[in-house]
């Protein structure tokens, strides 16, 4: 049995299915906010004080923030855009990115007299991918007037074009192995035209890659999600006030909730460590999927080791 | 055209992507009370201008930090020195862990030991700082101890070793995976068998036969370990408060008086000639094992 596509499947469903269908369930909803209050205690024993942020314990299992709201709450509303935004970004990415790789690989030209050398994209590797996403975004998204959906397909729109290339030269590249493989030749020499060959006989080849790297994206995607929310930039929007300096998520959306409760380290330190620990689970849930389905199909190509 | 031209070819279209790139905070911009985007096309354009004017005057290599006025030629010095320090240990400490790991890993048939570097390899690089950070604060809280500094405080009183782990773990990962990968593939090759069926031994088939031809995998990924090395600078900067390179474009790209054109191209210059200076160390590194290991 496939354990690690098991897992993978397991906690991205279960993820899935807690965006979706738990905001009905939890015990707590966005709007209700802890105050403080005094529990007398039972016959007479001294009674206790309840005031935000609450450690988690019975009432609140993760805990709340420091303003006194429910952290699973939170969790369950920014679920939505965590998981399916990455989810479409990254199917958007393998979408455009993976039909202009096959289509390079197909039909590009096999002479690697290009005019930019590969040097010149080389270089582009010294300037991180998050910080090209960050000046796209920084005028935009900080106290910005647009609604937090529109800035989070904004944000879905820059993530998705800033990380096409990669992609389309990760398809091309397999595309080009393909295309000198003998059956491209025997199809060519049977009459099929170039549609066909790309439809029956390229893309069956292509798409269990394609489907790994969609995976794969997804991870890259909630990284990427991650680090810009390190930076203060939160998928939906980010608030920001002066006096002192605080920003806050729009939407709940789990990275933010990392980004927002940095500062959480030292005192409180659930605020920052449960949709840290949300967020890692849903990475590795991702990336175990990824692996399964890897091995998956790969276990049949293997050669083995002549040691 | 020779190499070295084809390589010359990459500076001019840095630059170009550089000042582009520095362009984008401006030109694209909500303004107050506005609910679409407008490309702001004017001022990004007065940016550059500026620029190319400021080079008389001196301008371009002055900026704000907060209210202060300082100059990009004396400051640049200290932070260079400190994302130099990091970005070269990262990438020669997490190669050499790397090269000797990765060999063991295609050689061991430990599955749990694999698993766990593999696992690890898909945590995103701010986790594990924010994890390193949360466990000192946790043996700390505990035992009252602690080890080694979450964050600098001040920069007469740099964290150094936490920062320093961090900025080697992420490349050494991949590294291993990548190592250990192109070294079963190397395996399988029948020049091993017939290394084998010669009566050598595991030790120097290993290291004679299989790594040489592991070693041009190695040197044709530079450019990919150098964009993790250069996207983990900046985690690793900001989040241990290290005067760095990249916390200067973060911190000051946006002073009193907005956006600061001239700083950010400056600072994302400076950026490329580290990775350049970096990309050398690393080839003279990988160019050092070759020379070692050649039959």
């Amino acid at each position: 049995m496939n354990k690690t596509l098991f897992a993978g499947l397991l906690i991205t469903a279960f993820m899935i299915a807690a965006a979706l269908f738990a905001g009905s369930i939890a015990p707590h909803d966005l709007t209700e906010q802890v105050k403080i209050e005094y529990i007398p205690g039972k016959d007479g024993s001294k009674g206790t004080v309840l005031a935000p942020p609450v450690a988690p314990g019975a009432h609140y299992p993760f805990g709340t923030d420091k303003h006194g709201y429910d952290l699973m709450a939170k969790l369950i509303d920014g679920a939505k855009y965590t998981i399916f935004l990455s989810i479409g970004v990254a199917f958007a990415r393998v979408l455009v990115g993976g039909s202009l790789g096959v289509l390079l690989g197909y039909f590009g030209k096999r002479s690697s007299r290009r005019f930019l050398s590969s040097s010149v994209w080389n270089v582009m590797n010294g300037i991180p991918i998050f910080l090209i996403s960050w000046l796209l975004l920084v005028g935009i998204s900080i106290n910005s007037e647009l609604s937090p959906l529109s800035l989070s397909l904004l944000m879905g729109v820059v993530l998705t074009a800033v990380g096409i290339p990669s992609v389309a030269s990760a398809v091309k590249e397999k595309t080009r192995v393909l295309r000198e493989r003998p059956f491209v030749l025997a199809a060519y020499s049977l009459g099929a035209n170039d549609w066909r060959i790309l439809r029956s006989h390229l893309f069956p080849h292509l798409k269990e890659s394609l489907l790994i790297l969609i995976v794969q994206e997804v991870v890259l995607v909630l990284t990427l999600f991650g680090q810009l929310a390190i930076f203060n930039l939160f998928v939906g929007g980010t608030t920001m006030y002066m006096d002192p300096p605080e920003y806050h998520s729009r939407t709940n959306e789990w990275a933010g909730l990392i980004g927002q409760a940095r500062g959480f380290l030292y005192v409180n330190r659930w605020i920052l460590f449960i949709p840290l620990a949300a967020y890692v689970l849903l990475i590795m849930g991702f990336h175990l999927l990824s692996s399964g389905l890897e091995k998956l199909f790969h276990r049949r190509y293997a050669k083995f080791s002549q040691l | 055209m020779p190499k070295v031209a084809k390589a010359a070819m990459a500076v001019p279209f840095a630059l170009f992507f550089v000042f582009s790139v520095a362009l984008l905070p401006n030109l694209l911009r909500i303004e107050e009370n506005d609910s679409f985007i407008r490309l702001n096309w004017s001022e990004s354009l007065r940016g550059l201008s500026d620029y190319f004017r400021g080079f008389a005057t001196g301008e371009t290599f002055r900026f704000l930090s907060g209210r202060t006025e300082l100059s990009f030629w004396d400051q640049i010095g200290g932070y260079f020195q400190v994302s130099l320090f990091y970005v070269a240990a990262g990438a020669l400490i997490g190669m050499t862990i790397g090269l000797l790991a990765g060999i063991y890993f295609s050689l061991t048939r430990s599955e749990w030991l694999k698993r766990f570097v593999e696992l690890t390899g898909a945590v995103p690089d701010f986790v594990s700082v924010l994890l390193l950070q949360f466990l000192i604060v946790f043996i700390a809280s505990q035992t009252g101890i602690v080890v080694f500094q979450v964050a600098s405080v001040s920069t007469d009183d740099p964290a150094i070793v936490l920062p320093l782990v961090s900025a080697v773990l992420i490349p050494a990962n991949y590294m291993i995976r990548n190592v250990a990968l192109q070294m079963k593939l190397a395996l399988t090759e029948n020049y091993i068998g017939f290394a084998k069926a010669r009566g050598l031994s595991k030790t120097y088939i290993v290291f004679f036969h299989a790594l040489p031809n592991v070693l041009p995998f190695i040197k044709a990924d530079l450019h990919k370990l150098l964009g993790i090395l250069m996207g983990n600078i900046f985690v690793v900067e900001y989040l241990y408060n290290l005067h760095g390179i990249t916390m200067l474009i973060f911190t000051d790209a946006f002073a009193y008086e907005g956006y600061q054109y001239a700083l950010v191209v400056n600072g994302l210059i400076a950026l490329l000639v580290l990775y350049a200076i970096a990309y050398g160390l690393l080839r003279a590194y990988v160019w050092g094992w070759e020379k070692v290991f050649a039959r």
